[in-house]
């Protein structure tokens, strides 16, 4: 196992990597989302305080724990290729940018949208709303450093920096409704969480679909800036050849 | 009439509108991560085959 994630240093092999794995979380991810929606919006019951608005919650809370799930990832990665000087942890940082944004825009509009007819407000000042928000920022200035260099390793260096003084944010987010009086609720998942069996199961089934769509999306989006990156290679060349003849 | 009532022949009633809306722009934000994905991906194959050929 250890072999195979040196292995993985070389572009080529990189490359390689991620063509395979992409119908391997394509199918798995797509069945998943199919049973899970259909676990969130048919078999599970009605919430008996908040009525059927709480199914939004299936799709809030897998986006929201994968907002900050990717977001760590993003830094871990950042740091190795800073550390390590590996390549291909840069391009790993970097693809997971927008997909960590779009989840946190997921988190954010959806609880929104449950906001509205559960406090009677789209949006408060609460501390887990502004931290997500504050990470959604996070995100953004991300890509924004990293586009900001024609060099890919001095962008990957400084915005891995920013990255790595992001992290803070995660345990704040995180700990938010336990630090401070917050208008959201507690954790929706362990002790005082979701008890129904079938709610449970749809929010583990939306949970793991969430886990396969960001580790899809990483590997599409990762072959295409290792071609950018290599492209003055041979195998690039020949690689660039055979797809499009 | 309000969205509220409108939307409110769809399942789950008085919530509907925010349920679907919720859903909707879930499917719109990762509809949108995979066409950008894709998108990009095409036009890297297509400039670094322009390049390459211009390079022969």
């Amino acid at each position: 196992m250890w072999k195979w994630i040196q292995r993985q240093a070389s572009p080529k092999v990189f490359y390689q990597t991620c063509n395979r794995l992409v119908p391997w979380f394509f199918w798995p991810f797509i069945t998943l989302l199919i049973v899970g929606l259909y676990w969130s919006l048919v078999i599970s019951p009605a919430d008996y305080q908040q009525g059927d608005g709480y199914r939004i919650i299936f799709i809030h809370v897998p986006s929201a724990i994968l907002s900050m799930m990717v977001y760590a990832v993003m830094a871990i990665a950042g740091s190795i290729g800073l550390i390590w000087q590996i390549k291909m942890a840069e391009v790993v940082a970097k693809v997971s940018a927008p997909i960590g944004a779009g989840f946190t825009v997921i988190a954010l509009a959806t609880g929104a949208i449950w906001g509205k007819p559960m406090w009677g407000a789209w949006w408060v000042w609460d501390a887990r709303l502004t931290s997500e928000l504050v990470l959604l920022f996070l995100y953004l200035a991300y890509m924004s450093l990293n586009s900001a260099f024609d060099n890919p390793r001095t962008a990957a260096k400084s915005s891995s920096i920013l990255a790595i003084v992001g992290l803070i944010n995660l345990p704040i987010i995180h700990y938010s409704v336990k630090w401070w009086n917050t208008l959201h609720q507690g954790y929706s998942v362990g002790t005082g969480g979701i008890k129904d069996p079938n709610m449970q199961i749809a929010l583990a089934l939306m949970f793991v679909a969430s886990i396969l769509l960001y580790a899809l999306l990483v590997s599409i989006k990762a072959r295409t800036e290792v071609l950018i990156r290599e492209q003055n290679s041979r195998w690039v060349e020949e690689e660039v050849r055979s797809l499009m003849s | 009439m309000t969205m509220v009532e409108f939307f409110s022949f769809l399942p789950y009633g008085k919530y509907a509108f925010y349920v679907w809306l919720a859903y909707g722009v879930s499917a719109l934000t990762i509809i949108t991560l995979f066409a950008t994905a894709r998108r990009n991906h095409l036009n890297t194959l297509s400039s670094l085959s322009n390049k390459y050929s211009r390079i022969k």
